[in-house]
């Protein structure tokens, strides 16, 4: 370690001005910009959250009308998925992280990278025009024909603007292929690379596979709406279901894209904060693969009541239990490395055990809608939607909090205050729970999703639902507020705060421009953290290898 | 044999797969002739990817990752067309 | 040797090249999804509407498509003309090939709009509100192919256009370009647009020869 020449450079200060931003192709530089919009982003979806709570929490529809509340579930859904979820960790942690974790100075295409982060905006400009006109009333899942024949809002310029923001996600996608294929450091082998770069490889294939062919669906939507195409109105000889076929090939490999990464960062946090290696490495590497691989092959359970043929609808059901399994053993594997570990609860600790534990539970609900027979009874009904945002913002979310205070040393050189930060993450706990228990009791009594009224017997869940969503918005307005506070009075970082392991560590907080003065040599495991009284186990990665 | 005599029969053979196309289409063979027409039109993509974007003599990870664009096609198509067969897509 | 990479990531010109092969060849499998999911609705269309989709098909000019094919097979002959002069340093020859290239993707493109003024006027191009007249057994669903048969052939033609405007930006900025990135950038253009020609090499029979 003394031996390593003096880290020197601190790549925020390389350049000065709105222009070294705008105009940087230094992917740590680029990570902020996505971080930027991102956040905004998920500020407003979260505001049209609170719009949906606030009209829920009495059974009569007297905050909006249907049509304007079918427009904020709508834009809530398409600003959340598409412009916050399927960008957030690898455009922003991924960005930043990816190279520095294989040792290397920069992505395969770093102006690939910036033009990505354009095309994210452009995207936006025209989804964000939609909302200022007046909004999109179709949910986010576009259904034809209402979106393609029947719709009288701005359909056209929201899936356009979702059309576009794909390309981003794409151009992305074959930068982190291309990068972890042809950048990893001399004796970073494949087996050797953190669980993080293993799932944002896997996100990234599923992106370049995937993402193709929304872009068909929402570019025929608009062929449909503008020159009266066809293929999805049966007066012309198309069908509608058509589009859910190509939609959900896309959408349910999505939710793969939006959680994966977190499974990933998830998998950094907890070997640091109970000191142990990382159990069971290689499953949980090729679980990764497998889920990103058999999330293609279950699109078919959207789609259960849809009209699509039931022996189509048997097989997606198996299928769907199958692809529960990788899932399962990364959870197993996060588990046992929590064993006999030496465990402190700093903030992103916090965040990555909550994580486990809403994704485990979200996941076991998941099962239930796999199940065609109880699918009939729940689907398009709250289960449905509590079940996702488990998975979305109990895991996802979560994991994007926790891997947030985790790198932000390495990003800023600034510590953010750590009881603040764990007081944050107790209460998004505490909010997340309150909003979104209580949908499960509403889905199965029978609540229907996208209603903006409902019988009174259903007011006392909603009012817990509703009170949960503002503990949950003040839990993430804390960190907005300590984070952005800590980048002025932050106490200085220094490299490696959580004595972590790691390459991204064996550099300055933060790091240089072209993150390492000499590219690092790598011999030893991942996770290489000590197993103290636990070297001879059995499933110990350091059995019989030295040190 | 030089790289120009290679590309200059490999636009040869193009051509005469493109007029064996389209001459074959006047021949009616039933439910012969779309597949016909299938196999011509995968002879003429090889050519032009072997030949012309030397898909031989890239690394085998360029290899993968066309075989793996082949199998997405594949899962896309084979498990919609099997809805569609088996009663209602 | 680190002078002539672009990214500061690569220590060598030869990994760089790799890198954007590779590169290139992901991007085109994602590009062969989109495609791919706009030829299975054309397939799901056809096998549901197989001989109104046959009578449609016989109104697109056979001659026009098969000269517009030969075309676009040329145009990747001087593609790949131009690569193989890059790679042997003639430059003044590639930059001919290129040109010669991206001028048979023009003359696609005539061809092609030169179709489309046809079906206009006679009446079976349902686009843009004009109006549709068909003489056969089954209106409806000839005017589903149409419709598709615009569709696809307007998202390859975007592609070719996307194509002719990178050769012609490659060729603007020859003189300022140094050799090795000449040599690449003809490389990853190069696979870009035998990609756009696969694509019309399928796109053709399906929409042109359904049932001559």
């Amino acid at each position: 370690m003394s031996s390593q020449p003096a880290i020197v450079g601190n790549y925020l200060r390389e350049g000065a001005g709105v222009g070294s931003w705008l105009l940087t192709t230094d992917h740590k530089r680029i990570a902020w910009l996505y971080l930027a919009s991102l956040t905004a982003f998920f500020f407003l979806g979260g505001f049209f959250a609170l719009m949906i709570r606030i009209e829920l929490a009495t059974p009569a529809g007297d905050l909006v009308s249907d049509a304007v509340y079918n427009r904020l579930f709508s834009l809530h859904g398409i600003i959340m998925v598409w412009f916050f979820l399927v960008p957030s960790i690898p455009a922003t942690l991924g960005n930043f992280l990816l190279p520095l974790m294989i040792g290397a100075r920069d992505l395969a295409f770093p102006r690939l990278n910036l033009a990505s982060w354009y095309v994210f905006i452009l995207g936006s400009l025209f989804t964000l025009a939609s909302v200022v006109l007046g909004g999109v009333d179709t949910g986010w899942t576009f259904y034809t024909p209402l979106s393609s024949i029947y719709s009288d809002s701005y359909v056209s310029l929201a899936a356009f603007g979702v059309f576009v923001v794909g390309f981003s996600s794409i151009m992305t996608g074959v930068n982190f292929i291309v990068t972890v294929h042809k950048l990893r450091a001399p004796g970073l082998t494949w087996f050797r690379l953190p669980i993080f770069v293993w799932t944002l490889y896997a996100t990234s294939l599923v992106m370049v596979l995937a993402t193709p062919v929304l872009a068909a669906s929402l570019i025929l939507i608009v062929l449909e709406r503008a020159f009266g195409l066809g293929v999805f109105d049966p007066r012309l000889g198309g069908d509608p279901l058509l589009f859910q076929h190509l939609f959900w090939f896309y959408s349910h490999p999505a939710v793969y894209i939006m959680i994966l990464p977190g499974m990933g960062v998830v998998s950094e946090i907890l070997p640091c904060f109970s000191r142990r290696p990382l159990f069971g490495y290689t499953s949980v590497a090729l679980a990764s693969m497998a889920i990103a691989v058999f999330g293609f092959l279950v699109w078919g359970h959207h789609m259960f009541v849809s009209g699509q043929s039931t022996y189509a609808g048997v097989v997606f059901s198996f299928l769907s239990f199958c692809v529960a399994i990788p899932s399962a053993i990364k959870v197993f594997n996060w588990s046992l490395t929590l064993r006999k570990g030496e465990i402190t609860f700093e903030a992103p600790m916090l965040y990555a055990l909550f994580f486990l534990a809403l994704f485990t539970f979200g996941g076991l609900s998941g099962l239930f809608l796999a199940a065609l027979a109880v699918d009939v009874h729940v689907h398009d009904t709250y289960f449905v939607v509590a079940h996702f945002h488990y998975i979305m913002v109990g895991g996802m979310v979560m994991a994007y909090m926790g891997g947030l205070h985790f790198w932000w040393p390495k990003m800023t050189g600034r510590l953010y205050p750590e009881t603040l930060g764990r007081i944050a993450a107790v209460t998004t706990f505490i909010g997340f729970n309150l909003t979104f228990l209580p949908q499960f009791v509403l889905g199965f009594n029978g609540m229907p999703r996208r209603y903006h009224t409902y019988p009174p017997e259903f007011q006392f869940w909603h009012i817990l639902s509703s009170a949960g969503a503002v503990v949950l918005a003040a839990g993430y307005l804390m960190p907005l507020y300590y984070l952005g506070r800590s980048l002025f009075r932050g106490a200085k970082a220094p490299g490696n705060p959580w004595d972590a392991t790691g390459l991204e560590w064996q550099t300055g907080s933060p790091p240089p421009p072209h993150n390492f003065a000499v590219t690092p040599v790598v011999t030893r495991p991942a996770y290489d953290y000590p197993m103290k009284g636990l070297e001879h186990e059995r499933f110990s990665p350091h059995r019989g290898t030295a040190g | 044999m030089s790289e120009i005599r290679k590309l200059t029969l490999a636009y040869l053979g193009l051509m005469a797969l493109l007029a064996l196309t389209v001459g074959s289409s006047f021949i009616d063979l039933g439910g012969f002739n779309p597949a016909l027409n299938l196999a011509f039109a995968a002879a003429k993509a090889g050519i032009i990817a072997i030949l012309f974007m030397h898909l031989a003599r890239t690394e085998p990870l360029a290899r993968l990752a066309v075989a793996a664009a082949g199998l997405w096609l594949a899962i896309l198509f084979g498990l919609t067309l099997a809805g569609q067969a088996t009663g209602g897509i | 040797m680190t002078g002539s990479v672009e990214s500061v990531a690569f220590d060598t010109r030869h990994r760089e090249q790799a890198a954007d092969t590779f590169g290139m060849w992901v991007f085109i499998g994602s590009e062969a999804m989109l495609f791919g999911s706009i030829m299975l609705v054309f397939l799901i269309a056809h096998i549901s509407y197989g001989p109104a989709f046959a009578a449609a098909s016989k109104h697109l000019s056979l001659t026009l498509g098969t000269v517009n094919t030969a075309v676009l097979i040329t145009s990747s002959f001087a593609m790949a003309l131009a690569h193989l002069l890059s790679t042997a340093r003639r430059w003044r020859d590639a930059a001919l090939a290129l040109t010669a290239t991206a001028l048979l993707g023009i003359v696609f493109l005539a061809i092609k709009g030169s179709e489309y003024a046809m079906e206009f006027h006679e009446g079976i191009a349902p686009v843009l509100g004009a109006p549709f007249t068909f003489d056969g057994p089954d209106p409806v669903h000839a005017q589903l192919f149409f419709s598709l048969y615009f569709a696809m052939t307007a998202l390859h033609g975007l592609h070719l256009i996307g194509g002719i405007a990178v050769v012609g930006w490659l060729l603007a900025f020859w003189r300022r370009t140094g050799p090795a990135s000449r040599g690449r950038r003809v490389q990853a253009v190069g696979l870009y647009w035998h990609f756009v020609d696969v694509v019309w090499v399928f796109l053709f029979p399906v929409l042109y020869l359904i049932d001559r």
